[in-house]
């Protein structure tokens, strides 16, 4: 069946979304909140809903298509024939759009369900959802463009949703009255900025190099400019395509490091926590951090072509291994970061920066594969840790709220994992698939999380061996603050009443928590190596694709490829064989750290107040490096006083009150003054009125020519008659 | 006979008699006589038409004193019905005294 | 055309009786200054060779209109009023201008005859002006005329009658 044509819909659907709850919304709230909360959160859910149908429709059609991928035009989007430039509006349906799509939809209509239940009670119900489907949208916009332009647009769009779902809140103050949770907003969209500055100038110098932006028509133009040796013209100087590749690669990065928090630019998700918990599970977790990823794996050719031109940055790495340094970085930084952390979203939240790194780490050494198939576990056992955590969250507010008399104990935190302890009794749906994902998170067999962690580290292992060390000492960690998470959140004794008097949610919140698991725990069939042995059997022996798992699903739009002097050469599929060897270490490492974790945070802290075990051992000095206080205390002061010296000095000394005030209006006011009183008053009034006075002279003089009597009409005819007379007499002759 | 009245003798004469009839209707305060010298004025242009037939041979002059005798007629009475009416609310036939039409 | 002679004497009895109307005091006398004008103007159409019009002014003009003038006359009792009456200061320029403007008027023509030159003396053949000529003219071309003057007649006898009617008619009417 094709049913390509529906591919608009996936578009326009979440515009219905944002246009019902942002308009209408808020009235069926505010008149009813119990049914308007359902009104209004289920036809966003709807929205997505439908939206993932039409995915999984997308991906029966690719099915029936021979998994072509097909282009659907939507509209000439910009056109100016001087420049050579046409930027159409087009969805690209290929397998990986579709797969991205599937787990954006997917994810997101099952957190948009839990956020019906999250946000109840909120006075901005229906603008939170309103900008949920906005988020949808831009993000939809991102995956299914077909060139490197409306993807930017949808990059951008899922910046400024972020900000928006960020500060949600953005009213509440902390104790010493700052907007926390706008502060953090901001700080999302400046750091993102900085990203996008690289992608813009990325997008440049492909449009530059090969006249067009859109996705096929690039890639092949690249691997032609690649083999023919053609060089691009700058003005004077002309580099080979490899070098010109390579830069843009690395700008590429840069805006990934700002998407995808890496170094150095992760340091806007922690803060990014200050959200609703459906937000940082959608976006933070699950989708807008994966556009960086993604990005990446799109432009595979452009990675490849500088992986194999051998240019060095710097002379030190080429650009595909800088990627995967950065990565690999990356994962360990946030993974140590993670261990000190008390609030539980932020553990989550660096445990976030940590798996980016890893999938980052997979695109850069050429594991696109290994990298999407890690992404999509990542968005189910995150998305499901952050939904629960949000549910432990709830229960600990719950409990507080029971025990506290009117307001006292203002700062209470409930996300504090010291105030925890012991919800494994009080809470036991949410503890059981919390612990599946945490036990995914560490990469535990059979569960999701190891096949696609140990698929990057086996291609680590075999490409590049100092990435491959610094993901396994990542791994390590993950496990340990894993088990340190489980070991304060859910077992031993509660450290605090609140905790003591938790409940578990309502089934709104838990039951897209089991669907989240139950995709977790079978997630991994997806992509098992035994299955990619068996694919790569039938490959050889039939040379139609088989349609075998992830690997082969991409397979059609990420083709592994090797150029020569012949041009391109698809390679046969050399699968990544299970080697005991990886699997098993990392695995030992796995139950390690787990262990370690236990054990250490078996009895303390004992209660809320005490400190963390790991305090009285050196390794705590590993956390935080300076760059959070180097952004606090260097950038935002000076970013601060730029902004109020364009704010007070330019824009309202120079604009309003110079510009404005007294140019414009003064000379306005003074010009319609003189418009007014003279020209109007004395000019045309005195015109009219002038006529008006002539007239009546005139009239009242002519009138006393009507003296009523008789004599004087004679007279005046006699006279008239004898003018007449003497006229014709004498002068017409 | 042999020496005729030139047409100027008639055209003066013609001339001398409007006028008259003319300053009748100026000068005179007595709607009545300035009746009469609107006859007078139309008489004396009956006069002339009549003399220019003579002197042209053409009989369309003595058709048109016809018309104009007639319709002075009809004016007159008329117009002495007016005057009358007008004697009736004013009781004076004082022309300086009917200005009602003053403007 | 006539004998000079003749003309001049007709001429000035006209003129006379006209300077008569016009000065008289009283309107009676007037009347019949006007009277005595309209038969020398009667002469002067036998004279001129037109017999039924000077019959018709004379049946017309002096024996209905004049007669109809001695009537209202009567009527109004109007032979009491004063001829030249006082007159006020802004009339007074009326009068004046009206008095240079007859001048004007007489002397403009009179210069305009003489220097317009004679026209020759030969003697113009009569034409006949029978009232058989003349009624074939009236019946002929001037038909139409002929009728509408009827219908004007008409008007004016109806217009007179309803003039004519007493106050309380008149308002209701």
């Amino acid at each position: 069946m094709n049913a390509f044509g529906l591919a608009p819909l996936i578009l326009i659907l979440p515009v219905i979304g944002i246009l019902f709850n942002g308009l209408v919304g808020r009235r069926f709230v505010v008149a009813n909140r119990k049914t308007g909360e359902k009104w209004s959160g289920w036809f966003a859910t709807a929205m997505v809903l439908g939206a993932f149908l039409v995915s999984i429709l997308l991906m029966y059609s690719l099915f029936n298509n021979d998994f072509h991928a097909e282009i659907i035009p939507l509209f000439t989007w910009i056109n100016i024939p001087a420049a050579n430039l046409n930027i159409p509006w087009a969805l690209q349906i290929d397998t990986l759009s579709v797969t991205m799509m599937l787990v954006v939809t997917g994810v997101g209509s099952l957190i948009h369900i839990y956020a019906i239940g999250y946000m109840h009670g909120d006075p901005n119900f229906s603008r939170f959802f309103a900008y949920f489907s906005l988020f949808i949208f831009f993000m939809l916009i991102l995956v299914s463009a077909n060139n490197y332009l409306v993807t930017f647009v949808g990059w951008e769009g899922v910046g400024l949703c972020s900000y928006l779902l960020i500060s949600f809140w953005w009213d509440r103050v902390d104790k010493d009255g700052v907007p926390m949770n706008a502060n953090a907003g901001r700080k999302a969209f400046v750091v993102n900025r900085i990203g996008d500055f690289g992608v813009i100038l990325a997008i440049i110098l492909l449009f530059w190099t090969f006249g067009t932006l859109n996705y096929q028509p690039l890639f092949e133009s690249a691997i032609e400019m690649f083999t023919s040796g053609q060089m691009v013209e700058f003005g004077p100087y002309s580099l080979p395509v490899g070098v010109v590749l390579t830069a843009v690669t690395a700008l590429l990065l840069l805006g990934v490091a700002g998407k995808s928090a890496q170094i150095p630019l992760y340091v806007w998700l922690p803060d990014a926590m200050a959200g609703p918990t459906p937000v940082s599970a959608l976006i933070h977790a699950a989708t807008m951090v994966t556009a960086g990823i993604f990005l990446i794996v799109r432009s595979e050719v452009l990675y490849e072509i500088a992986r194999e031109s051998g240019t060095l940055i710097l002379g030190l790495v080429s650009s595909p291994d800088l990627v995967a340094y950065v990565g690999g970085f990356t994962a360990l930084l946030a993974g140590l970061i993670a261990f000190t952390q008390t609030d539980i979203k932020k553990v989550l939240a660096y445990s976030t920066v940590s798996q980016l790194g890893f999938m980052v780490a997979a695109a850069g050494m050429g594991a696109y594969v290994a990298a999407m198939f890690h992404l999509i576990m990542h968005a189910f056992f995150k998305a499901l840790l952050f939904l629960g955590s949000g549910s432990v969250i709830h229960g600990m507010e719950h409990g507080h709220h029971e025990i506290s008399q009117h307001g006292e104990e203002d700062d209470f935190d409930p996300q504090d994992m010291r105030t925890m302890g012991g919800l494994r009794h009080r809470m036991k749906t949410t503890f059981w698939v919390y612990l599946i994902g945490s036990l995914a998170l560490a990469g535990i067999a059979p569960l999701g999380g190891f096949w696609s962690k140990d698929e990057i580290l086996a291609h680590s292992g075999e490409h590049l061996v100092g990435v491959y060390i610094l993901l396994l000492i990542a791994a390590l960690c993950t496990a340990f603050y894993v088990g340190r998470m489980l070991q304060l959140v859910f077992f031993g004794k509660p450290r605090h009443e609140a905790a003591d008097h938790a409940h578990e949610s309502p089934s709104l919140m838990t039951r897209p928590l089991i669907v989240l698991a139950i995709l977790t725990i079978f997630g991994g069939l997806m992509n098992l190596p035994f299955i990619q042995e068996a694919r790569a059997e039938r490959a050889n022996n039939h040379p139609e694709s088989v349609y075998l798992g992830l690997e082969g699903w991409l397979e059609h739009t990420i083709q592994a490829f090797e150029l020569t002097e012949e041009g391109v050469v698809h390679l046969p599929h050399t699968p990544i064989v299970l080697s005991p060897t990886v699997a098993g270490l990392s695995l030992l490492l796995a139950i390690a750290g787990l262990t370690a974790g236990f054990i250490v945070y078996r009895k303390r802290p004992k209660t809320a107040t005490d400190p963390d075990p790991l305090q009285r051992t050196p390794i705590w000095w590993l956390s935080i490096l300076p760059l959070n206080t180097l952004y606090m205390k260097g950038f935002v002061p000076v970013f601060n006083r730029f902004a109020a010296w364009l704010a007070f000095a330019v824009d309202w000394n120079f604009w309003h009150d110079f510009v404005h005030d007294n140019l414009i209006r003064d000379m306005f006011v003074t010009f319609a003054g003189f418009l007014a009183d003279v020209i109007d008053a004395q000019g045309v009034d005195g015109a009219v009125n002038g006529a008006g006075k002539v007239t009546r002279s005139f009239a009242g003089a002519l009138g006393r020519l009507q003296t009523g009597h008789v004599r004087n009409y004679a007279l005046s005819i006699f006279l008239g008659a004898v003018a007449l007379l003497v006229y014709f007499l004498y002068f017409a002759r | 006979m042999p020496s005729t009245v030139p047409i100027e003798w008639y055209v003066a004469l013609t001339i001398t008699m409007f006028t008259i009839g003319a300053l009748g209707v100026l000068l005179r305060r007595n709607a009545i006589i300035i009746f009469m010298s609107v006859e007078l004025m139309l008489n004396s242009a009956n006069l002339l038409f009549v003399a220019f037939a003579r002197h042209l041979s053409d009989l369309q002059g003595q058709v048109l004193v016809f018309f104009v005798i007639t319709v002075a007629a009809a004016e007159v009475a008329v117009g002495l019905a007016l005057i009358v009416v007008i004697f009736r609310s004013k009781h004076s036939i004082n022309i300086d005294e009917i200005n009602m039409l003053k403007g | 055309m006539g004998n000079p002679l003749l003309f001049i004497i007709l001429a000035a009895i006209a003129i006379a009786a006209a300077l008569g109307m016009l000065l008289s005091r009283n309107a009676v006398h007037s009347a019949l200054f006007l009277v005595l004008n309209f038969a020398t103007i009667a002469v002067f159409y036998i004279v001129l060779n037109a017999p039924f019009i000077a019959m018709v002014q004379v049946i017309v003009y002096a024996g209905a209109i004049v007669v109809l003038f001695l009537f209202v006359i009567m009527l109004l009792g109007a032979e009491q009023l004063r001829a030249l009456g006082s007159v006020s200061g802004s009339d007074r320029w009326q009068q004046i201008l009206a008095g240079i403007l007859a001048l004007v008027l007489v002397g403009v023509t009179i210069i305009a005859l003489l220097q317009a030159g004679g026209s020759g003396s030969e003697a113009i053949p009569l034409i006949d002006s029978s009232p058989t000529a003349l009624g074939l003219e009236l019946f002929g071309s001037y038909l139409l005329p002929f009728e509408v003057t009827g219908v004007l007649l008409l008007a004016a006898m109806i217009g007179v009658v309803v003039l004519g009617l007493s106050k309380k008619r008149g308002e209701d009417a």
